[in-house]
């Protein structure tokens, strides 16, 4: 015969598995997908104490929260199910343990009720959130008296405060279970799923996984149009966010007031698999209301649907929610999924994204200028074009930011310091393609293969044994995405190159004294690549006076270039590269050294009095020794 | 919508040469060779534009390749020795090393030359006819007079390459040898080298063949030409497309540079360099006539002196590459202006014409704006920071005042400039109102926005005096009050008024006016072409030789053919003895200078011009506190050296310098290398 105690917890136990039961029924609705269980069940507990607890104890008083609370509760219950066991049931020891835990726990419930105290900050959600810090109080202070109880005086002497503790921990369990069905608490369940099940899981342990999986275009259905079309895996990782609010916080586009905000998103997307509970946090800034429709069969995105348009175009594909969110969610695959839903199923793209995919289509460059015209910005650099069947040692990958003149001065000061270093490169000339970055980041995964089809066969009729790219897109691309095609080479982006220059001594640098520079992380180098080391090195080797911006390395924030924002006419109450810049300004930086021609452009675009824009290899080139 | 810039600096390719904008400078002669070379001086000055971002300079402009075609007028460049290979490699190695192109002119001037210089060789020609600017009779060429220089050319063009250059023209414009051959004004001759066009480009087809031969078919090779010589009996346009076209066809030339008229005569040497009274690039529908007709780059130069003009003469398809020669000198660095989004900073030539004018009468090749174009060994184009921060004061801000305050702020200074009018620009603001020379408007302009912009604490409205400067606690003051007119001495001067009062609006004669003009230069020619066009019968006496007898063989025909269009008098080799007074009519007393006899005016109104007193006063109240009692060292200034006491002058003392009419009145030139040269070294 066991104690009441562990009865009630069986009983909770029951409650919460019937009351998940519901979520495995609208996964199960998900397309199927292959999933490695037994690794995923073995590495579920490292993944869970390690990866999302580090993410979470980024902010050192959430992390305690969270393992005071979790771990307060978990440790308690767990233990109280073992004095099911009957050698276990009298023991005093067991008893003190569970009261010591349920303490913890109940500090833990009054840090969770600290967070919403005395006001709501705007990144957490409301509602049944309120619910949970009282559910987890009740739960864990009724076991705390039981067990302290318990502990004292033997778990035989009943008394009334055994049947106060017994009827609190009823309430809470019960209030949790509610919690777990209708709200907050299935984070535990559908997160330990996802964790289980995760996407990517090289993202564990310290790795990275980022490249865009290829899509089937044989497929019925490309892309995704409605919840049933995710794998079940991403719909269960859905009904993981917590609504912490860190994706909000660090998103770009929400920052700016366009039409996105990636925890919105991520709970419409909840709301469109037909939860009830309403979503009680801050909305995407201005977005036009839609009715709301939902159903695992029905659209997403829509008016008539639980997420609007503009919503999607939106993105930067930046990652700084992926970077911040400690149930490791993929908001940037989700997004893309749902724009190849609506680009290739619906061809619903924005009317500048349209234009600028047919451009690519038809020219094979951004620019749409006639590819002879890529490298008129080095035209009197004398490089070397690489013939058919030609062999050099670097390929210098220019990319379409070559067409623009800006640009092209940050490439004739990258050349410059590859002729001063004495290496032997050269470049595609007229046979250099758009390498489909944006039309991959715009969901139109035909036009990318289209074009990367060209890029693979334009390279396996040359032989390199590295590509060098100032673009950090197309270095992401090439070097991350390519793979999955069949092409596979050694691709560097170019501060890597010159780094490696700088401190093999091939470039012989004195630090010039400038005003103070930041180095502005690209998302493609840094969050995409984890390149951040790299370029610190060589800036300072460069310039005398370096400063970091508050938002730097992985946390950095985008300029507002990638994932096709910029040709998606999306709406804005502020430009994201006016913040950023406000952010240098912050810091006293009189220069933001770049490493790519989105940052160029978007930085560079910045009206007013502003620090002034230069691609590190400007100032790599005015820091050069003279030989 | 595509910037000026998106246009013009793209590549353009010719053959296996990449030229890396579409902004070049045409072969011009700047008189800098010395003894037929083009050595520092010549070099650098074109290293700057090579610097400044230009795609192709092409220098040695009439280069000669035979003796018997003089490099010495003008001083030239000779190409008629192997000697000059050295300095081509020189040269070439200095402009490659800023990633521009350089090519050069090549010619045989024939008849268009001069015979009584150092090799005193007749001039030659196709056929026995004077040519009209130089005033040569030539000799009519012989087969073998032909031979020689046809093989002089191809001589000429091995020396090129191995030179270094990256290509050459050889000139069929203005008058030379070549198109002395096609023009049927020139050429009489009955031979195979007259008669039907095609026989009259013989000589043309014979000199590029054997310049292809000696370079080969991978050197680039251009001609300039005429589009049409607006002649009587002269090469037409529809000649040149077809010459253009032939030549082309035969694989003989890559590209062709197009201008327009020729140079025969005074008025026509005008036209073919247009000044600020032409509108901008008069003369690109020829290029553009030509382009339509040949497969190969077009070049064009003039007057093309902004960049929208020259974004426009390359977006709209006229021509392939943008010449804007004059525009070089006056500001060397427009490329990189253009590229850097400073184009606000490019100083924009104001077609004065000055640079060329100053060639033609045997002088060297002077900006009237920017005073460092072709002294780059001495003056800098980009003035560097001084060590040593002061405060500077400068008083009056006409050119000299601006200029000054320009280039003491780049130096890093502190400066203060005063103004007593309500806007900068000083005399050059008076000289501006007069007809068509409104164009010099825009030195003030760019000399303003620069002053400006550098943070000058520029206080207009401010009447300076002794006083208010010494209280400003000034490290320096530079003294560039300018100058007033000078109203003349002679019995009676006090009936007149003088042409600055008509521009500055001060006097308004009506009636008859007679106009007495002791400078020869453009002052009195405005005044008296302002007055006519007011109403006024004027006449203008002068004692020189010619009316406006200084102003410079480019600006000068304009000048005689607006007074002529309006009636004016014009009266030279008189000189003014005496003005009385007769009722409410003036009597001048004029003497012939070669006669000696006298004779009268009766008339309403007399203006002089007899050029500028210095407005000292505020120099001579500032000396005696200063520490160099206002002198400037002159070898210290001659030698570009800081001038000397700066460097041990006490704290709260002042030096003084003067510059500008101030001192002495001369012109805007002198005004603004006074400023330059003394400032950049404080």
């Amino acid at each position: 015969m066991i104690g009441i105690a562990a009865g009630l917890v069986w009983l909770l136990c029951c409650a919460a598995v019937l009351a998940a039961s519901r979520y495995v029924t609208r996964w199960r609705q998900g397309r199927a997908t292959r999933i490695d269980w037994r690794a995923g069940l073995a590495a579920l507990p490292r993944r869970y104490l390690h990866d999302v607890h580090d993410v979470v104890e980024r902010r050192p008083g959430t992390g305690r929260m969270h393992a005071l609370t979790a771990g307060g509760l978990l440790a308690s219950l767990g233990l109280v199910l073992l004095t099911s066991l009957p050698f276990m049931r009298a023991s005093r020891i067991v008893w003190a343990g569970i009261a010591f835990f349920a303490v913890l726990g109940l500090v833990g419930s009054v840090l969770v009720w600290l967070r919403r105290w005395p006001r709501k900050p705007g990144w957490l959600s409301g509602g049944a959130f309120y619910a949970l810090a009282p559910a987890l109080a009740c739960c864990t202070g009724g076991l705390s008296l039981l067990a302290t109880w318990s502990a004292v005086y033997g778990p035989e002497q009943v008394g009334e405060v055994i049947w106060v503790g017994r009827a609190l921990m009823a309430l809470g369990g019960a209030g949790l279970v509610w919690l777990l069905a209708a709200g907050p608490m299935k984070h535990a369940f559908a997160g330990s799923t996802w964790l289980v099940a995760h996407t990517r899981p090289g993202r564990f342990g310290g790795g990275r996984d980022t490249a865009l999986r290829p899509l089937d275009l044989n497929a019925p259905v490309l892309g995704s149009i409605s919840p049933a079309d995710f794998s079940w895996n991403v719909l269960a990782s859905f009904d993981a966010c917590i609504q912490c609010g860190r994706c909000e916080q660090a998103c770009p586009a929400f920052a700016a007031g366009q039409r996105l905000n990636p925890k919105a998103l991520v709970q419409g997307l909840v709301h469109a698999m037909g939860e009830a509970s309403p979503y009680t946090g801050s909305p995407a800034p201005l977005a036009p209301a839609v009715s709301g429709a939902c159903g695992m069969h029905h659209p997403i995105v829509g008016v008539d649907a639980s997420i609007h348009p503009d919503t999607l175009w939106a993105c930067t594909t930046c990652r700084a929610c992926v970077q911040e969110c400690p149930m490791m969610i993929e908001h940037v695959d989700a997004i893309v999924d749902m724009r190849r839903g609506q680009t290739l199923m619906h061809g619903a793209v924005r009317p500048g994204a349209a234009k600028a995919l047919r451009t690519l289509r038809d020219k094979g460059n951004l620019a749409g200028r006639p590819p002879a015209e890529r490298a008129d910005s080095l035209a009197m650099l004398d490089v070397p074009i690489l013939a058919e069947g030609d062999e050099t040692d670097i390929l210098l990958w220019l990319g379409d930011g070559a067409f623009e003149r800006r640009y092209g001065q940050s490439l004739q000061a990258l050349v410059k310091l590859m002729q001063r270093a004495g290496l032997r490169f050269a470049i595609l000339g007229e046979a250099e393609t758009d390498c489909g970055d944006l039309a991959r980041r715009l969901g139109d995964e035909a036009t990318f293969q289209v074009l990367a089809q060209d890029v693979l066969a334009t390279l396996a009729r040359r032989r390199f044994s590295r590509i060098v790219t100032a673009d950090p897109h197309a270095f992401h691309a090439l070097a991350n995405e390519y793979p999955a095609l069949g092409g596979r080479w050694r691709v560097q982006h170019h501060t890597t190159l010159l780094d490696e220059l700088v401190q093999a001594g091939q470039l012989r640098l004195t630090p010039r004294a400038t005003g103070p520079v930041a180095w502005h992380d690209p998302c493609y180098l840094a969050r995409y690549n984890g390149q951040v080391e790299a370029p610190r090195r060589l800036l300072k080797a460069a310039c005398q006076n370096v400063v970091e911006m508050e938002r730097h390395g992985l946390r950095a924030m985008c300029c507002g270039g990638g994932g096709g924002n910029p040709v998606s006419d999306v709406d804005a109450q502020e430009r994201i590269p006016d913040l950023r810049m406000a952010q240098a300004r912050d810091v006293g930086a009189a220069l933001v050294a770049v490493g790519c021609p989105g940052c160029t452009a978007m930085l560079e675009g910045v009206v007013g009095e502003r620090p002034e824009v230069r691609d590190i290899a400007e100032l790599v080139l005015d820091a050069v020794v003279a030989a | 919508m595509t910037s000026s810039a998106d246009v013009l600096l793209r590549p353009l390719r010719i053959k296996n040469l990449v030229i890396r904008n579409r902004i070049m400078s045409t072969s011009h002669a700047p008189g800098y060779a010395e003894g037929g070379m083009p050595k520092d001086r010549y070099q650098l000055y074109h290293a700057e534009k090579a610097k400044g971002g230009i795609g192709l300079t092409m220098f040695g402009g009439s280069s000669s390749v035979d003796c018997d075609s003089p490099a010495t007028p003008w001083s030239q460049i000779a190409v008629s020795d192997d000697a000059i290979i050295p300095y081509f490699r020189q040269f070439s190695d200095r402009v490659h090393a800023h990633g521009a192109k350089l090519m050069i002119q090549l010619t045989h001037m024939g008849r268009r030359t001069r015979w009584d210089t150092d090799a005193w060789l007749p001039v030659v020609a196709p056929s026995v006819m004077r040519e009209p600017a130089s005033r040569s009779v030539p000799k009519e060429l012989e087969i073998e007079d032909i031979r020689r220089i046809v093989r002089s050319f191809a001589d000429a063009a091995r020396r090129c390459k191995e030179g270094g250059l990256d290509g050459l023209e050889l000139s069929g414009a203005h008058g030379h040898l070549l198109d002395q051959f096609w023009s049927p004004s020139v050429n009489h001759r009955t031979d195979a080298y007259g008669g039907s066009l095609e026989n009259r480009m013989r000589f043309g087809i014979e000199a590029f063949t054997a310049v292809r031969e000696a370079v080969g078919d991978d050197y680039v090779v251009g001609i300039r030409m005429s589009g049409d010589e607006l002649l009587k009996n002269g090469v037409t346009h529809e000649d040149a497309v077809a010459i253009a076209t032939e030549y082309a066809r035969r694989g003989l030339i890559d590209f062709v540079n197009v201008l327009g008229g020729q140079a025969r005569d005074d008025m026509s040497h005008a036209i073919s360099l247009p000044n600020m009274s032409f509108p901008v690039a008069p003369f690109l529908h020829l290029a553009s006539g030509i382009r339509r007709e040949v497969d190969i780059p077009v070049f064009h130069a003039q007057r093309i002196m902004d960049l929208a003009t020259a974004a426009r003469a390359v977006a709209e398809g006229h021509v392939d590459m943008v010449a804007m020669t004059r525009a070089h000198i006056a500001d060397p660095h427009i490329a990189n202006k253009l590229a850097a989004g400073r184009e606000d900073d490019i100083r924009q030539c104001v077609g004065a014409g000055y640079c060329i004018d100053r060639i033609y009468v045997g002088g060297d090749a002077l900006c009237l704006q920017n005073a460092a174009t072709g002294r780059e060994q001495t003056m800098p184009h980009d003035v560097p920071p001084a060590q040593t921060k002061r405060r500077v004061v400068v008083v009056g801000a006409g050119v000299a005042g601006l200029e000054a305050a320009r280039v003491c702020a780049l130096r890093g200074h502190e400066v203060i400039l005063l103004e007593k009018a309500d806007r900068t620009g000083g005399q050059v603001n008076i000289a501006a109102k007069a007809g068509w020379r409104e164009a010099l408007s825009g030195i003030v302009r760019w000399l303003d926005g620069q002053v400006r912009k550098l943070g000058v604490d520029l206080r207009l409205n401010t009447q300076a005096d002794a006083a208010m400067v010494t209280a400003l606690a000034p490290d320096i003051v530079v003294v560039a009050t300018g100058g007033k007119a000078n109203p003349g001495d002679w019995p009676g001067h006090d009936l007149t008024c003088t042409a600055r009062d008509v521009l500055e609006g001060n006097a308004s004669p009506e009636g008859s006016v007679l106009l007495y003009d002791e400078m020869g230069q453009h002052n009195a020619a405005s005044v008296a072409e302002l007055l006519a066009t007011r109403g006024c019968q004027v006449e203008m006496v002068t004692a020189d030789r010619l009316i406006a007898q200084d102003v410079g063989t480019t600006n000068q025909p304009v000048h005689l053919r607006e007074l002529y269009r309006l009636g004016v008098i014009l009266t030279p080799n008189l000189e003014l003895c005496e003005l009385y007074r007769e009722e409410n009519r003036v009597v001048a007393v004029l003497r012939n200078t070669m006669t000696g006899e006298e004779e009268e005016r009766l008339i309403d109104n007399v203006v002089v011009e007899c050029g500028n007193l210095p407005l000292e006063a505020v120099y001579f109240d500032l000396k005696p506190a200063s520490v160099n009692h206002g002198v400037t060292d002159l070898p210290s200034l001659l030698a570009g050296r800081p001038q000397p006491g700066l460097a041990e002058k006490p704290a709260g003392a002042y030096a003084l310098f003067r510059i500008g009419d101030a001192v002495a009145g001369r012109n805007i030139h002198a005004a603004i290398y006074d400023a330059l040269r003394l400032c950049k070294d404080f």
